[in-house]
């Protein structure tokens, strides 16, 4: 794409949204900062960026109010959410409201570059598809048929139970994009799912693990957001 | 000291000795002896004087006394009875003899006996309101002081829990105001780095900012933890988390900060599922992957290793490299703080790690465990109970 792709930096502390937007110039992309909440809002409907980099912690008005009024819009904006380590129910609520993706303060440049492209190339896949769902993903050398209800692991079938294959599905749709727990329990066992499922689906993901040798130090497919929730590699 | 308080004071003393004897005996002792008392007061009188009615008061004094000093009115009645007897036998005329001959003797004899025993009542009915006073002084007393002790404790749970909040708004603001600024410092640096027009010389300054300011902020959050762990001003966030998902995070991390370091996970054929929180055990994980990384002196063969003994969920992290010296095998057995030249090079605070680590472990009631491989090199271990103890 020849045009830059800008991004919007809704970030309270100078020093962070500085050298956030020296690096986003420095690859490539449009940096807007903006201070506070409603600079933020404001600049957002004069310049309607790309991408969203929003820091919950702001002086003017909640982070998560921010977000809300930005994930009602017509047109989709994927929205980063930059958080303090100690606030899980923070990010947590905030991915559950609609938020793409998250990074904790204190971050690299090259973990907030990856999210940024990784945010950038589900929203623009997003739009391509205009909602229609494949039948087929795939991810490095792990193929999942939705359709024939098939997972095909270095051209050989893995069979999993029909819960794991749902979370594995949900995942996959959802490629690139971290989905918490809640979310995960509401798709695969109903909206009302107990705590107590929290349980069945981090066993039902240990087994999907185990099945496919990955090591969560190591993924190849799934990566694990500590107290979040999971993601899937994109394609 | 003046006479009265003398006579006073004698009086208190020999009360006190009187109150000493157990009960019957003293009440029938009293009014024996006021009664005698009373008769050899009358005779003297009568030999001296001559007239009769002097008796009778001296016997309703005694009387008074008597009810004055022994329990109920039993004794009191006793007296008057005994005592208008005693008059008519031996202080009215014909003496030695009872009589009631004389006129005017039955009604003097009654209204001595109805004397008596109006005094007798009265005297009990002040005794007993003086002993009710008392009591109810002594009850006030004692809520006085119950109120007066809750009150304190109040206080001193008030002042609590205010230092309490001001401590953990202490903690968050120093976490706020250093983890932001190295933030923007590490972040800088890398931006730096990554830009085409930094000479070499700059290049390894600022690898050196970028080096430093990661492991202040790695520093920063152990300082946090130990602070919060050890005053135990806040309890454990504990909820159920999959061991080896904090296994894989602390790797992550780990790689992220060492980049040529080759570290392992050994997972568990057993699912560890339990109750824990989870920042605080991947710090404990990443501490002792960089304790290893940087002071064994081996950076290829540092594995981490999940497994399942019994009851708990142990965690061993391996090296090859130069081992242990037996005194900090001991001093992490022991759970005795680890002073700084025992963890060697003391720079960025690895001593500070290693004591985070055992704080850490303390508070989820685990065991930690220092040991060297007989194939060479250190193990660290620590476990975590897979139940939380029903105490909690």
């Amino acid at each position: 794409m020849s045009e830059k792709r800008t991004i919007l930096v809704i970030e309270d502390e100078h020093a962070i949204s500085n050298f956030i937007c020296r690096a986003l110039s420095a690859n490539d992309y449009k940096a807007i900062p903006a201070a506070s909440g409603k600079e933020g809002l404001s600049l957002f409907f004069s310049h309607s960026p790309d991408l969203v980099l929003l820091d919950l912690g702001l002086p003017d008005m909640d982070g998560l109010e921010v977000l809300s009024q930005l994930s009602g819009l017509p047109r989709e904006t994927p929205v980063i959410i930059i958080s303090a380590r100690d606030r899980e129910s923070e990010k947590v609520k905030a991915l559950d409201m609609g938020a793409d993706d998250y990074v904790v303060k204190p971050f690299g440049v090259s973990e907030l570059l990856a999210r940024i492209r990784t945010t950038l190339r589900r929203a623009d896949r997003m739009k391509v598809s205009q909602g229609i769902q494949r039948s087929v993903y795939q991810v490095k050398d792990l193929t999942i048929d939705i359709a024939k209800h098939q997972v095909i692991q270095a051209g050989e079938q893995v069979h999993f139970t029909q819960n794991e294959f749902k979370i594995l599905e949900l995942l996959a749709i959802h490629a690139g994009k971290v989905l918490t727990y809640d979310f995960i329990l509401e798709h695969v066992w109903g909206p009302y799912s107990s705590n107590s499922n929290n349980q069945i689906l981090r066993v039902n993901m240990a087994n999907i693990r185990r099945k496919l040798h990955e090591n969560p130090s190591a993924p190849k497919y799934i990566y694990t957001e500590l107290g979040i929730g999971y993601r899937m590699l994109e394609d | 000291m003046s006479l009265p308080s003398h006579i006073r004071s004698l009086w208190l003393r020999c009360r006190d000795l009187l109150y000493r004897i157990p009960n019957p005996p003293r009440d029938i002792l009293v009014t024996a002896v006021l009664l005698c008392g009373a008769y050899c007061a009358s005779s003297i009188l009568i030999s001296h004087t001559g007239g009769e009615n002097n008796s009778a008061l001296v016997f309703v004094l005694a009387v008074t006394i008597i009810s004055s000093l022994t329990t109920g009115y039993f004794y009191g009645i006793l007296a008057s009875i005994v005592g208008t007897f005693c008059i008519n036998i031996y202080f009215m005329e014909p003496y030695a003899t009872f009589t009631l001959n004389r006129t005017g003797y039955p009604v003097a004899m009654l209204s001595m006996v109805a004397i008596s025993c109006v005094v007798c009542a009265l005297t009990t009915r002040v005794k007993q309101q003086a002993a009710e006073a008392i009591r109810r002084e002594k009850n006030t007393k004692t809520l006085y002081e119950i109120n007066q002790k809750l009150n304190e404790e109040k206080a001193a749970i008030q002042l609590e829990s205010a230092r309490e909040t001001i401590r953990g708004n202490i903690l968050r603001a120093v976490s706020h105001d250093l983890r932001t600024p190295l933030t923007a410092i590490s972040g800088a640096a890398s931006v730096l780095l990554g830009s085409p027009e930094i000479s070499e010389k700059n290049l390894s300054m600022l690898q050196d900012i970028k080096s430093d300011a990661d492991a202040l902020i790695i520093m920063v959050e152990n300082l946090l933890s130990v602070t919060r762990i050890q005053d135990g001003s806040m309890p454990l966030k504990k909820r159920e988390e999959m061991l080896e998902e904090v296994a894989g995070d602390a790797i992550l991390t780990t790689r992220r900060r060492f980049p040529g370091v080759h570290v392992e996970l050994e997972l568990s054929e057993d699912i560890l599922y339990l109750p824990m929180e989870p920042l605080l055990v991947k710090q404990v994980m990443v501490n002792l992957l960089e304790n290893a990384i940087r002071h064994s002196g081996d950076r290829e063969h540092i594995t981490l290793h999940l497994f399942r003994q019994d009851d708990w969920a142990v965690v061993e992290v391996r090296d090859r490299g130069k081992g242990l010296s037996p005194e900090i095998c001991q001093a992490v057995q022991s759970g005795k703080p680890l002073n700084r030249d025992l963890s060697g090079d003391a720079t960025r605070g690895m001593g500070i790690g290693l004591s985070v680590c055992q704080s850490i472990i303390k508070a989820h009631n685990g065991f930690f465990a220092a040991d060297n491989n007989p194939e060479g090199g250190a193990v660290f271990r620590f476990g975590l109970p897979m139940e939380e103890k029903s105490d909690e």
